[in-house]
């Protein structure tokens, strides 16, 4: 297993937690980043992979909590094996199946984020960040997913223009 | 240590999950107080590059703001330092003019000069006084320098000045040592001359040129110029006498309108 690339993600959540996620958000709402690159990784890679690099993606993200970063790594953790065995058992072929499942992803880390870090005025963000936010990192995903699966490629691009 | 090794290959995975179990208890409950340590790892070696790149962004940002306001203001500094330049100069002026006293039986009417009018010299110019200022035709200008010239057209607020420099104006002059008398008036080419001196008179070069008030336009005593050459032909009746202008035409601003007294 080569873990360079995983570092990297490491950096990139750090980065976007840093500087993007202000950079992107528009009225409050932010992309879950950490909780996109978990999901895809779970969906891409093996099962033990998923494991530990939800566990240390969780650890990266609430690197500024340490009193409550354990329990951040650990619903990434869930999160990541969740979407590799759903990936597992279930037909992901379809980019919209696999849009679902990062939508669903993002979704229950949102709520479960909230639920750890601000308990007060749960309903409220969960209309005004939570599925918002989840709406919009998926939208996000499309064109990850376009990427990856050849949709949008530069020769596409370039008959465009 | 070889059932060791095989426990582990065999139970691979139940081994990875007891690890994370045990890892996840100890940083839940923060058991043995490492949190705080493993946070300031995590935040020095992934988060604090970030967070330097995004200060120092922030900092140029704040600087080109704080240096696009400075050169704003540099620009509106120098602006206010030209008017007050200009209002020092003035002020030069003024204060000059302050101990410029007017002909027996005038009084002073300060005026600005709005525009002139010029060939190769300046011949005309207009002023901000009029009719309303009790401004009239034929009245002379001055400034601390000397005659300038007198009122040809005059409206309600406005009213024209043909300067010395005009080719039409003349002016009745005396030499201030000698007293004698002459016509001033100024050829294009030449400059200001002095016409129908007797070639027998007693001038020479840098005597004082006087209004003579003969005429009945200009008052007498007000400066002309100053003689800067004298020639006398053989076997002609007048001499030629060029004078320096006394007032520099070519930088009028603030004049005076001498306004008979009414006693």
């Amino acid at each position: 297993m080569r873990i360079a690339p995983y570092i990297l993600y490491l950096f990139l959540i750090a980065m976007h937690e840093v500087i993007w996620r202000d950079v992107t958000s528009i009225y409050g709402v932010s992309i879950n980043f950490t909780a996109f690159v978990v999901v895809a990784v779970a969906i891409y890679k093996s099962e033990m992979i998923a494991l530990w690099f939800g566990f240390l993606a969780g650890l990266m993200m609430a690197a500024g909590l340490p009193h409550s970063f354990g329990l951040h790594a650990v619903i990434l953790t869930i999160i990541g094996l969740s979407a590799y065995h759903v990936r597992r058992l279930l037909n992901l072929d379809s980019i919209y199946a696999k849009l679902l499942l990062m939508l669903a992803g993002i979704l229950v880390h949102n709520v479960l984020r909230v639920l750890v870090d601000q308990a007060d005025g749960f309903i409220y963000l969960l209309w005004s960040s939570v599925l918002p936010g989840a709406v919009y990192t998926a939208a996000m995903t499309w064109f990850f997913f376009a990427l990856k699966e050849g949709l949008i490629t530069y020769k596409k691009l370039r008959a465009i223009f | 240590m070889r059932w060791i090794s095989s426990i582990l290959s065999r139970y691979r995975r139940n081994v990875h999950f007891v690890s994370f179990l045990l890892l996840s208890s100890l940083l839940i409950f923060d058991a043995a107080g490492q949190n705080q340590y493993i946070s300031q790892v995590a935040l020095s070696i992934f988060h604090s590059p970030f967070a330097a790149l995004k200060h120092s962004y922030l900092e140029l940002t704040a600087v080109a703001a704080e240096k696009f306001q400075l050169r704003q203001s540099l620009v509106e500094a120098s602006l206010r330092l030209t008017e007050l330049d200009e209002v020092r100069l003035e002020n030069g002026r003024l204060r000059q003019m302050l101990g410029f006293d007017p002909p027996p039986d005038y009084r002073l009417l300060p005026a600005r000069v709005l525009s002139v009018s010029r060939e190769r010299v300046a011949i005309e110019a207009t002023i901000n006084r009029g009719i309303n200022d009790s401004v009239f035709v034929n009245q002379c200008l001055v400034n601390r320098e000397g005659l300038i010239g007198r009122i040809v057209s005059v409206t309600p607020d406005y009213a024209t000045v043909q300067l010395l420099t005009h080719s039409m104006n003349r002016v009745a002059v005396r030499v201030a040592s000698s007293r004698e008398m002459g016509i001033a008036r100024y050829v294009p080419g030449d400059g200001l001359m002095v016409d129908n001196f007797p070639v027998q008179g007693r001038v020479s070069q840098g005597d004082l040129i006087l209004s003579s008030g003969l005429g009945g336009v200009y008052p007498p005593g007000l400066v002309v110029g100053s003689v800067a050459s004298v020639i006398r032909p053989e076997e002609e009746a007048f001499c030629e006498i060029r004078l320096y202008p006394a007032a520099n035409f070519s930088s009028l601003e603030e004049l005076f309108v001498l306004i008979p007294d009414a006693r």
